[in-house]
């Protein structure tokens, strides 16, 4: 109950695989945002994004100590914060998905153009 | 051993993000989305914080992903993005930016500097054992090994106004959700439904793509 049991073969992963792994799928999140056309799949881009923000998240709460007096669980706050956002977001943005699609017929971001010239 | 399950899981989990982003087919790229949701729980669990890795499959993969497939099958467009695909040209350009956040990013990682009391991200090549927290009280091992003890300690103490801001925010948008999905005259029985004039189709027949939500009048009809 009161031991951290340490990851004993072989050396530990090193921090910089983990922020590796963030850059690598918060950069295909923005290329996923800017490349689909159909809302939903858009909003499931800015979700991969979130994710990787939250990776980076707890590696460094895991790996980095934290500054003289603050808590020491920070970093799983913040995260826990931004998986309440997302989910908060992902209600917003389906539920205005859905009304836009009612209203224009199509679920395709560019097809909401009514307020260009 | 653990570096290869991390260099596994991690090819996986972006083997996973891509197929979401380019998988023709919606109902599929959800179905990616959810394998990288829980490659993510995978990586939390290699980061020792089990209960997040618990939320993240309870919130993500049991509530966000199944909001979306909702979403996908509501708007009937199973087939994505294929009428009004993006060109190759498009695609390559985006790519070539994506490759160069990743490139900036990755050279922000390697060449951190660091400060006297804190190592450069590149050289910190395992994680601290135990330290004490803010007065000693909390250490690391006690936020590992208890972790939803020390969440919720933590979130009625110093994190409680956060906390109840959340709570409020989580409510805001739900209600919200409902109010701006909801149907009008749906769930009313059909005669007066009639009486007020709505259709179910919440469009009216002569072609014009008014929703019935809107006072008359207040909205200019868009053109196409």
């Amino acid at each position: 109950m009161h031991t951290v049991e340490l990851p004993v073969s072989g050396s530990d992963i090193p921090l910089a695989w983990f922020l590796f792994f963030a850059a690598a799928s918060f950069s295909i999140g923005l290329f996923g945002v800017l490349v689909r056309r159909n809302a939903i799949a858009v909003l499931m881009s800015i979700e991969i994004m979130l994710n990787a923000a939250n990776i980076n998240l707890i590696a460094f709460w895991r790996y980095v100590a934290p500054p003289p007096g603050e808590g020491i669980n920070n970093g799983v706050m913040l995260a826990l914060f931004v998986i309440t956002i997302a989910a908060a977001e992902v209600a917003v943005g389906i539920a205005l998905v859905l009304l836009a699609y009612r209203r224009w017929k199509a679920a395709d971001v560019d097809r909401y153009d009514t307020l260009a010239g | 051993m653990i570096q290869s399950i991390f260099l596994l899981f991690s090819a996986i989990g972006l083997m996973a993000a891509l197929g979401t982003v380019l998988s023709r087919n919606l109902v599929r790229a959800a179905l990616w989305l959810v394998a990288f949701f829980f490659i993510i729980a995978v990586q939390f669990v290699l980061l020792e914080a089990e209960f997040l890795a618990a939320i993240q499959v309870l919130v993500y993969i049991g509530a966000v992903a199944i909001l979306l497939l909702f979403g996908i099958m509501l708007t009937r467009n199973i087939q994505g993005d294929e009428t009004t695909s993006a060109s190759l040209n498009t695609k390559l350009i985006f790519g070539a930016l994506g490759l160069a956040l990743f490139a900036v990013l990755a050279t922000a990682i390697v060449s951190h500097k660091g400060t006297p009391e804190r190592p450069a991200w590149s050289k910190i090549q395992g994680r601290p054992d135990d330290e004490a927290g803010r007065d000693g009280v909390l250490t690391r091992k006690d936020t590992i090994n208890n972790m939803a003890k020390t969440v919720g300690d933590e979130m009625m103490t110093r994190f409680v106004i956060p906390f109840e801001i959340a709570g409020l925010l989580l409510t805001v948008a739900l209600v919200g959700a409902v109010a701006l999905a909801r149907q009008v005259g749906a769930d009313e029985p059909i005669d007066r439904v009639r009486k007020a004039g709505f259709t179910r189709d919440d469009a009216p027949a002569n072609g014009s793509p008014e929703g019935v939500a809107e006072a008359p009048g207040a909205v200019a009809s868009p053109s196409h």
